[in-house]
């Protein structure tokens, strides 16, 4: 019973995440999984506060701080420099937010992905700007209150794994905190292969969604259950894995854990309800 | 220029974060403490409940059944026939379904039967003399708790002689509760094995008020469990009519194999579940059964699956019904009843039934069976101990208002069920002890502080597993013979029904405190009894730990500064 995670010490306590972070959570399962070999790239994001304040580090492995537009590139280039110089071991890693890839980031990772770089991309999505005071991505769900759209996103939130499983590349997998052993078996999946791999992690923003500091994991296992972020693998664009799908929760249960839906009328409540249902059934068809 | 040739440090940093105390943000920290489980709450005896289901899924099955002989040295006994009050408050029960806490107290009950596992032996040796463990107690009446208090006491290691006045003992147990619902020998076998303690025992030998003086020579303490024998009447009823039997002597007789000779139509008076047992066995006689009860089905002392069964085995039930008049001629008797409400504003424990007008209906009737309840025969003891309406007074330790002299049992409580006698004996027993090695003895807090609430319970870690019931024998096969009714679990069954237990309040060392925490402040220590060290310096007081423990073992603690 329980769970049985192997983990390799990199990621420190002491770190600058807010109390209860599920990106902390997450980056404990990714840099803990693989391993000291390993060089990672961050863009600006929370990811680049918790990695640590100069001069001081959480992550045990090197870390590389670029811009926001460049993770895909910086890590396309530090991996090819390592190969450059004989070293076909050490693992490069972006882990990047959902603005540095889904918006931001973007072109940098879909060129990097044509291309088949060999590292690994994570994104930890917690579906807006949450640490500029939660503005809209293109990954924040339609009618969620941001700062920017105060009477909810007009538009829906843009499907980046499929996005990158139309890439054809080698891997790609979602995951998310609630799962943990799920998450670590992804990444390490993912660090067994070549090539481009990526993994979008989601990780509820507890100040930005408005949830309870110990709301992390039961808010993220809801997205999960009721169908919004259902849990699988692609290889190679076409072979697709469920891990863990919808058990027909309501999306209510899970908006009801949160501040920025909590506007919405019962007729939206029941447009997204139709609209999740309908990606459920359509993602169904793939497996 | 001479080339310098210095190795490039891997990591470009000045420290590691490890040395910043995150730690002083938080206002809360996780502690992990064992809470009271709801069923251990519940339960008559105080069993640690959550326990030995453990221990039983671990299938350390004796460990298991030592764990529940501390508090009730007869599982098999109560595995049949408890009220189990624990599933009815257990946190499964508000989600598929309580655990099947009876059926797997029957399963090690009857298992230790089968292995000859002996109970735990009493602190004996030289120590023990100068902890005044030489002195003698007295415990009248060999039922439930005179039996339950005779072993706590054996255990601790004092000397105990149980004085009964009928020929065996078991009281209520073996001359009250039918043979379908408790087998002979799984009785037999329980006090075989609790007398192998060294439990002396004077049978046949009625122990009357005026032999108390007498006792208290010989014996430093006296624990009177003589039982509610007295069966209480109608005025209805002619005194003194064979055709009308009280249900306590008719299951007496059945049960000692001189069962009177039945008419063909039965009615039984009363709900609870003496009535049951009495209308079944007169089922099982041969007779056609009516129970005539004041409350409704579904408010019947009774158990429900005493009623359920009983209902299987064609006995009819006529509830919110009473007899208002008792009529006749020659060999049939006839009854005038009608249909009644209970009056709300009764005090509580009274039923005072209001005829329903126009609602008149008459039942003939060969033989009356009369089950509406019992009291003690107090004679003489009560001038010396002092009663409370139909009991004995007894305090919270259950001590009378004579020095030393004990009471339990039915004799001291209108809780009328064996594993409440059973638990009385076991207060008792403590209060005994502590009397006779001069201790200071106050009540203690109620153990439901802090118990467990279903909303504690993370039920993403507990997949549905529906609740299975023990098989019951096919209706026609319980007529006609006293076989036992109930089957029991098997192995793999008891296994299976085990795992069911959320185990309120335990660690079972599952790690998700250690896997949830986003700082790494949750950390394993196999030395410590809790088995987790929560780190003062980087804890940020989340409580991630507390939500993603299954079963409610971390609590937050808050903290001032």
């Amino acid at each position: 019973m329980g769970y049985s995670i192997a983990e390799e010490k990199i990621f420190n306590s002491g770190h600058a995440a807010c109390p209860g972070c599920s990106e902390a959570l997450a980056i404990r399962y990714i840099v803990n999984t693989l391993g000291r070999d390993t060089i990672a790239v961050v863009p600006p994001s929370c990811i680049a506060i918790i990695s640590g304040p100069q001069p001081y580090s959480s992550m045990r492995i090197p870390v590389y701080q670029t811009t926001l537009e460049s993770s895909a590139a910086s890590a396309a280039g530090i991996k090819r420099a390592l190969k450059a110089k004989g070293n076909d071991h050490t693992k490069v890693v972006v882990i990047a937010g959902d603005g540095g890839t889904y918006d931001i980031g973007f072109q940098a990772l879909s060129s990097a992905a044509e291309r088949n770089e060999d590292f690994i991309y994570v994104c930890l999505d917690n579906e807006g700007y949450m640490n500029t005071g939660a503005q809209k991505s293109s990954s924040t769900p339609y009618l969620a209150y941001t700062t920017s759209t105060p009477s909810g996103k007009p538009t829906p939130k843009k499907n980046l794994a499929e996005i990158m499983a139309a890439h054809g590349i080698p891997y790609v997998a979602t995951a998310t905190t609630g799962y943990p052993d799920d998450l670590a078996r992804k990444v390490a999946r993912a660090r067994e292969l070549k090539g481009m791999r990526f993994i979008l992690v989601l990780t509820p923003c507890l100040d930005g969604w408005g949830l309870a500091d110990n709301a992390g994991p039961k808010t993220s296992r809801l997205a999960v259950e009721s169908g919004i972020f259902p849990l699988y693998e692609v290889e190679d664009g076409v072979r697709y894995t469920l891990n863990y799908g919808s058990k027909g929760i309501p999306v209510g249960a899970y908006f009801s854990q949160q501040s920025r839906f909590k506007h919405l009328a019962q007729a939206q409540l029941d447009e997204i309800q139709t609209m999740v249902d309908v990606n459920w059934r359509r993602l169904q068809t793939k497996f | 220029m001479s080339q310098v040739n210095r190795e490039v440090p891997p990591i470009w940093t000045t420290g590691w974060t490890d040395v910043l105390n995150t730690g002083t943000w938080r206002s809360a920290i996780p502690v992990h403490r064992k809470r009271p489980s709801p069923c251990r709450s519940a339960c008559p005896v105080e069993g640690e409940i959550p326990v030995w289901v453990q221990l039983a899924r671990e299938e350390r099955h004796r460990e298991a059944w030592l764990t529940l002989a501390l508090n009730n040295p007869m599982p098999a006994v109560t595995g049949r026939i408890c009220h189990h009050p624990c599933e009815g408050e257990c946190n499964r029960g508000r989600y598929d379904g309580a655990v099947s806490i009876n059926a797997l107290e029957q399963f090690l009950g009857d298992l230790a039967l089968e292995q000859g596992w002996t109970l735990p032996e009493p602190q004996t040796g030289p120590e023990q003399r100068v902890a005044g463990l030489e002195q003698r107690v007295a415990v009248i009446g060999g039922g439930p708790a005179g039996l339950s208090c005779a072993y706590q006491l054996r255990l601790r290691g004092y000397r105990v002689t149980v004085f009964e006045a009928r020929p065996e003992l078991g009281g209520v147990l073996r001359y009250g509760i039918p043979r379908y619902r408790l087998p002979e020998a799984v009785l037999a076998g329980e006090i075989r094995r609790l007398l192998a303690l060294g439990i002396e025992v004077s049978l046949n030998r009625q122990v009357t008020a005026a032999d108390l003086k007498e006792l208290e020579e010989e014996y430093a303490a006296v624990f009177l469990a003589i039982g509610a024998g007295k069966a209480k009447l109608l005025p209805q009823f002619p005194a003194g009519d064979a055709r009308v039997f009280d249900g306590l002597n008719f299951l007496d007789a059945v049960n000692t194999g001189s069962s009177p000779r039945l008419g063909r139509q039965v009615v039984v008076i009363g709900g609870g579940s003496v009535a049951m047992d009495a209308a079944r066995s007169a089922r099982r006689l041969g007779s056609q059964v009516k129970v005539l009860a004041l409350e409704s089905k579904g408010s019947l002392p009774a158990q429900a699956d005493e009623v359920r069964e009983a209902l299987e085995e064609g006995v009819l039930l006529y509830d919110g019904a009473m007899v208002q008049e008792i009529g006749g001629e020659g060999e049939r008797l006839s009854l005038a009843c009608c249909k009644v409400v209970l009056d709300t504003g009764a005090p509580q424990g009274v039923l005072r039934p209001v005829a329903l007008p126009g609602t008149g209906f008459a039942l003939e009737a060969d033989n009356i069976i009369l089950a509406i309840g019992q009291d003690p025969d107090l004679s003489g003891w009560d001038e010396k101990l002092g009663r409370d309406k139909e009991l004995l007074a007894v305090d919270f330790r259950g001590m009378t208002s004579r020095r030393g002299v004990f009471a339990g049992g039915d004799a001291a409580s209108y809780e009328r069920y064996v594993s409440a006698a059973i638990g009385q004996g076991k207060k008792a027993a403590a209060g005994i002890a502590a009397f006779l090695s001069g201790e200071v003895w106050s009540e203690e807090p109620a153990i439901t502080a802090g118990e467990v609430s279903f909303a504690e319970v993370n039920t993403f870690y507990f997949p549905v597993l529906p609740r299975q019931e023990r098989e019951t024998l096919p209706v026609e096969a319980r007529l006609g013979n006293f076989a036992e009714v109930k089957g029991g679990y098997g192995r793999a069954e008891a296994q299976l029904q085990a795992e069911r237990c959320f185990s309120c309040g335990q660690c079972l060392e599952c790690d998700n405190c250690y896997y949830f925490c986003p700082d790494m402040a949750v950390v394993k220590d196999s030395s410590l009894a809790e088995h987790y060290r929560v780190l003062d310096q980087y804890c940020k007081g989340c409580g991630s730990c507390v939500e993603e423990c299954p079963r409610g073992a971390v609590v937050l603690k808050e903290e001032t500064r």
